[in-house]
């Protein structure tokens, strides 16, 4: 069995496809852009991100002014934070979209299943960073985030057996430093903001030095423009500071960044403990999806149970901002509407995946069985004759 | 015999694998333990201390405590469904210069027209009709406000419509929803919508000379 599992390691690692770098041959298919530009914002957000770390003052009382400072006196500090921001939010979309892609076209199907799992769990990274990131600017949506994400845990102590080690309560604890938010909280989150993009960078230039794959496929127009958008931008669009920081003071309604407010949205509808186990559960499908789908078709068409999932989680993604966005919920109406489309969607996934099936069971056994060659020599005679 | 005596070489060194790894995981475990220690934090958590770990007086000791506030005078609070804010300071024990850490608890008291069992007067054996809550929510510890007319929760605070017995102040949080009722005569704070899994955190509060006093919050929860 050890022997079966170092095979399959193994095989997986020479396929590996971290940046849509074996993927094609030409770079012209936006859709099969996206690995590089992953990578190339990457690169932005790191560089514009030690840039910032100059000026950058990470306590309580002076992290805000050290932003406004950043923002509007220091020469192009405006345009430093907007190339961290919005090239953070560049990475962020092109890892979804790219999850999406590779999701809908079947591309995590074998060889491509570690592919998958760790540019899904790169997702799940960038989000922390992303977390972690906002929460340095100590404004209210960054306190208020962080809070919301990090009581969250405390409820995992409610889990029967495990919770009786109170391991949810120690991870909030380790991450806020404290019993409450407060300087510990951003000394660590600047650490694990820092930590985990620049760790990960270590890895993955190493595997560009052990595969020998070129590191930058694109075009040097796509480059450029790449470059300009986010310049223009950051001027057009400033990064927006919001209001410092008040403990004493809940704003209404309750946002953070837009990648997590569909989550936001979520938490509202769910009782505290599944608002703990609901994202783990998403993570880990999609972490195992390779695993659950073992058709053999990669075209949406061919595996309609989990495309249908796909499309669900795309729509509720969406619906969900747009609810938080506008603040509209009733929270005893609203949940039992939810649960009961999801039901309705994953029994129609269901039923579609049984009809194809049939269907495609029918077809093999409609289709001639090869006949012995004894057999096709003696065929055409009867044809020929009609 | 040979081929007996190749078996158990084998087996010897196999179990010598064995017994020498033994010692090197422990040795990895005892390097690894001090690190998952240095994520702690030097405070203590105030998330209640697990029963009878340790002797009483000790748990007494490390709880978080504050020094008594005074919020109100009692004619302040006259009218019903008046509302006063305040802010509780908790202090921590804690491995620092000054030995005690500070948090704030913002808290409101309400002035009912009935009155209730609140446990946070005189333990809920006496009746009171001013009830003292912590504003952390329950929930995920975002500050909720007291909303005295009803019909901003309808419009702001996700729209719950109160049945009509409960159309009176009412304590809402802006994050998630959550709508408490501060008047509930069987549970002061009772959860009327949201995913609250419970009613606010109450003060300990006493009446000194026609002033009201806050000695303590009720233990437990992250803020």
């Amino acid at each position: 069995m050890w022997e079966r599992l170092r095979e399959w390691f193994s095989e997986r690692k020479q396929k590996l496809d971290l940046f849509d770098e074996t993927n094609v041959e030409r770079y012209d298919n936006p859709l099969y852009l996206l690995g590089q530009i992953v990578y190339f914002s990457w690169i932005v957000v790191i560089a514009s991100g030690v840039l910032l770390m100059i000026w950058y003052e990470p306590t309580t009382h002076g992290a805000y002014n050290s932003i406004l400072r950043i923002q509007h006196e220091i020469p192009l500090g405006w345009l430093i934070r907007g190339m961290h921001k919005y090239g953070a939010d560049m990475l962020i979309i092109a890892i979804t979209l790219r999850i999406y892609r590779m999701y809908f076209l079947g591309e995590y199907k074998r060889p491509n299943e570690l592919s998958w799992m760790i540019l899904f769990g790169s997702l799940v990274l960038a989000m922390i960073s992303g977390l972690t990131g906002y929460l340095l600017i100590w404004n209210q949506r960054a306190f208020w985030a962080a809070k919301v994400v990090l009581t969250v845990a405390v409820y995992l102590d409610q889990l029967p057996l495990i919770g009786q080690t109170r391991f949810g309560s120690a991870i909030a604890f380790a991450f806020l430093g404290g019993p409450a938010e407060g300087q510990g909280t951003l000394t660590r989150f600047y650490a694990i903001h820092f930590g985990i993009s620049v760790l990960l960078l270590i890895l993955v230039e190493l595997y560009f030095l052990f595969t020998r794959r070129k590191r930058f496929n694109l075009s040097p127009t796509a480059l450029v423009i790449l470059l300009v958008m986010l310049v223009v931008t950051s001027w057009i669009f400033p990064a927006e500071m919001g209001r410092r920081a008040d403990p004493n003071r809940t704003p209404l309604p309750i946002l953070s960044d837009w990648y997590f407010l569909a989550l936001y949205q979520y938490v509202k509808y769910t009782p505290p403990l599944w608002a703990g186990l609901g994202p783990g559960l998403l993570i880990a499908y999609g972490m195992l999806v390779p695993f659950l789908d073992r058709s053999k078709g990669r075209r949406p068409s061919e595996r309609p149970f989990f495309t249908v999932v796909g499309i669900m989680a795309l729509t509720y993604f969406l619906v969900f901002t747009a609810l938080i966005l506008f603040n509209i919920a009733v929270i005893g109406r609203d949940p039992h509407i939810v649960l009961v489309l999801t039901a309705l969607t994953l029994t129609l996934g269901f039923v579609l995946e049984v009809r194809y099936r049939r269907k495609v069971r029918a077809a093999e056994a409609a289709m001639p069985r090869p006949a012995p060659r004894a057999a096709v020599a003696a065929r055409p005679a009867p044809s020929s004759g009609a | 015999m040979a081929e007996e005596q190749k078996a158990k070489d084998v087996n010897r060194r196999t179990f010598l694998q064995v017994v020498a790894s033994i010692p090197a995981l422990g040795a990895l475990a005892a390097f690894a333990a001090p690190l998952l220690r240095y994520l702690k934090p030097n405070l203590d958590p105030g998330l209640g201390v697990p029963q009878g770990r340790f002797p009483p007086d000790l748990i007494e000791g490390d709880l978080p405590r504050g020094e008594p506030l005074p919020i109100a005078r009692v004619e302040e609070l006259s009218e019903p469904w008046s509302s006063k804010f305040f802010v509780f300071t908790q202090k921590y024990p804690q491995y620092t210069p000054e030995q005690a850490r500070a948090f704030t608890v913002p808290g409101v008291a309400i002035k009912l027209p009935w009155k209730v069992r609140f446990p946070g007067y005189r333990e809920g054996k006496e009746p009171t009709d001013i009830v003292v809550f912590s504003r952390i929510c329950p929930h995920l510890g975002c500050i909720f406000n007291y909303v005295p007319d009803w019909r901003e929760i309808t419009a702001g605070y996700g729209g719950y419509m109160p049945p009509p017995e409960r159309r009176h102040g009412l304590l809402g949080c802006p994050c998630h929803l959550s709508i408490y009722d501060p008047a509930d005569r069987d549970l002061p704070g009772r959860v009327l919508s949201g995913p609250a899994p419970r009613p606010p955190r109450y003060f300990v509060y006493e009446v000194r000379n026609e002033v009201i006093v806050v000695t303590a919050v009720e233990p437990g929860g992250i803020a």
